[in-house]
């Protein structure tokens, strides 16, 4: 356990600005919605009717800036209730939290039986190094949560980019109808085709190598998830930001998390380089400990 | 004025003969030389950016440096010379880090090119780094930090992208044959279309510490011209770690 915990303080560093923003920002309203995933989601969907973006230079809505999440924690999708033993962990305590699953009604992941074992604070949590502390991609939708973000809708609208300063992570989502990667391609972060309807990008992504958590509690998909994810503006400064994900390979349906995009408005803020690997000194430790890397996902050959 | 409608005239010709799929024209909606898709070079410069013979597994190449020597300082070719002869465990680029500039720009992996008015965006395929190159005037932040990156600066002269870049580390090399420098590296970069599918590369490299002058590599980067063309993912890092976990 003193292992897995100096992993956490590694990870715990390098989400210094997720942190901050959780302990920082915790507003009763977001966005003139309520700060709880669910109440902010029914608010968000309502105000989006009578908002109008504003348009990029070519007439899309424009969603070009930077954005931290909001409404969001690291810890579980699920929540974080007050029994949770890691509540009163000395060394990095977790915090109660709402759930952002909005759907289904118990705001849990409808996990088939065989995976609420691995995902859930288990066999992920407790026998795999966190991906993203080995210095892989947080994943989506997970990158959204942590640190600061940038879109970009370049010249053309062919392309619109979402760089992460987390990992130095960058997704390129093609806005020029182009067809999907072929199956036997997976990658990281998904291919991701983008379109507009209405004022909301939605987001269509698959071909996921399946390496990634939701969570630091290991919750998970596979390389069969597809992931659409929707952004609206609410107002200038708020983005609602909804996440469908399903995998019939290890959950009963599909399930749906929201949280909310906040415009960073520092003056003058730039993202900056996260390199990860050439900086790691913790993941020797905690695979001599025990620990193995997740690559030998425990849900292989499901 | 009729000067003005031929130049328009000629360029709306070449965006016609452009591969209408990828929507490229010659200019950005600010005006702006485009200089938006995937390209790639064609050379050896990822193995030795001089001129190099053949070697097992590594074609042979002319040299990317013009005059092809490099002014190292006594001291630093000495450096230089062990690096390639420990290029094997030495190299950076085993240990699955961050290549540096301009090293990741003639990695033999595409990357693409984004515009907007405020920045032109480098995405590459290669370890999914990714360049900011501000173009909205703002100056390189206060010092000292070192980047694997550096921190890139452009604008225009003429049609012209000129990157000032600073803020290195001193742990990136330039080429497989352990050609490197230190943190006090300053580049300027001239990045000009020679026509739709052919961008001129230009890189001069200062660095006192271990240069005795200024000297400049050249290359050429070509369109991906594929029609289902995109940058993938080859993240060095994870695949090393996935090779090691295999092992065990």
């Amino acid at each position: 356990m003193l292992m897995r915990n100096s992993g956490l303080v590694l990870a715990l560093a390098i989400a210094a600005g997720a942190s901050l923003a959780a302990q920082d920002g915790k507003p009763k309203t977001v966005g003139g919605c309520p700060a709880e995933p669910a109440a902010f989601h029914a608010c968000a969907l309502d105000k989006a009717k009578t908002f109008t973006p504003p348009r990029s230079r070519s007439g899309k809505p424009d969603l070009q800036g930077y954005w931290r999440g909001q409404l969001a924690q690291s810890f579980s999708v699920e929540g974080v209730s007050g029994s949770e033993p890691l509540v009163g962990s000395s060394v990095m305590p977790w915090q109660i939290s709402p759930a952002m699953i909005v759907d289904p009604p118990d705001r849990k992941i409808p996990y088939q039986a065989w995976a609420i074992p691995i995902g859930r604070i288990g066999v992920n949590y407790h026998q795999y190094v966190d991906p993203r502390t080995a210095c892989g991609s947080g994943g989506v939708p997970r990158l959204a949560l942590q640190d600061a973000s940038q879109i970009l809708q370049p010249d053309g609208d062919q392309f619109l980019v979402w760089l992460h300063e987390d990992h130095h992570v960058q997704r390129v989502i093609a806005m020029n109808g182009r067809p999907p990667l072929g199956t036997d391609i997976k990658v990281t972060n998904g291919d991701s085709r983008g379109r507009w309807d209405g004022n909301t990008l939605v987001i269509d992504s698959a071909n996921f190598n399946g390496y990634n958590w939701f969570d630091d509690s290991g919750n998970f998909y596979t390389d069969t998830v597809h992931i659409v994810e929707r952004l609206t503006m609410i107002d200038r400064d708020t983005i609602h930001y909804e996440v469908r994900v399903e995998d019939p390979k290890v959950y009963t349906r599909p399930w749906t998390l929201v949280w909310a995009l906040v415009r960073e408005k520092e003056p003058g803020f730039e993202l900056l380089e996260e390199a990860c690997r050439e900086g790691q000194r913790d993941l020797d430790t905690l695979l001599q400990s025990g620990m193995k890397y997740y690559f030998e996902k425990p849900w292989q050959g499901r | 004025m009729r000067k003005v409608f031929t130049s328009a005239l000629v360029a709306a010709l070449f965006s016609l003969a452009a591969d209408r799929a990828s929507a490229q024209t010659a200019r950005t909606s600010d005006g702006k030389p485009n200089l938006q898709g995937v390209w790639q070079v064609l050379n050896t410069a990822a193995w030795d950016v001089q001129d190099h013979s053949a070697r097992l597994g590594i074609p042979a190449g002319q040299g990317v440096v013009v005059g092809n020597e490099i002014p190292y300082k006594p001291e630093a070719l000495a450096k230089k010379r062990q690096n390639f002869q420990n290029r094997a465990t030495a190299d950076p680029e085993t240990k699955g880090y961050l290549p540096g500039v301009p090293r990741i720009m003639y990695m033999p992996f595409p990357f693409q090119i984004f515009q907007t008015p405020e920045s032109v965006l480098m995405v590459f395929e290669y370890d999914r780094g990714v360049r900011t190159i501000y173009t909205n005037g703002t100056p390189h932040p206060r010092g000292p930090l070192n980047w694997w990156m550096g921190d890139s600066r452009g604008r225009w002269e003429g049609d012209t992208l000129v990157v000032d870049v600073v803020y290195f580390t001193d742990e990136t090399w330039l080429d497989r044959a352990g050609n490197f420098h230190s943190d006090a590296l300053h580049l300027v970069e001239r990045y000009t279309l020679a026509d739709l599918d052919h961008m001129n590369y230009e890189v001069t490299l200062e660095d006192a510490n271990v240069f005795t002058s200024p000297w400049t590599m050249r290359m050429v980067l070509y369109r991906r011209k594929e029609p289902n063309v995109r940058v993938l993912e080859y993240d060095p890092g994870r695949l090393m770690d996935e090779a090691e976990a295999a092992r065990h």
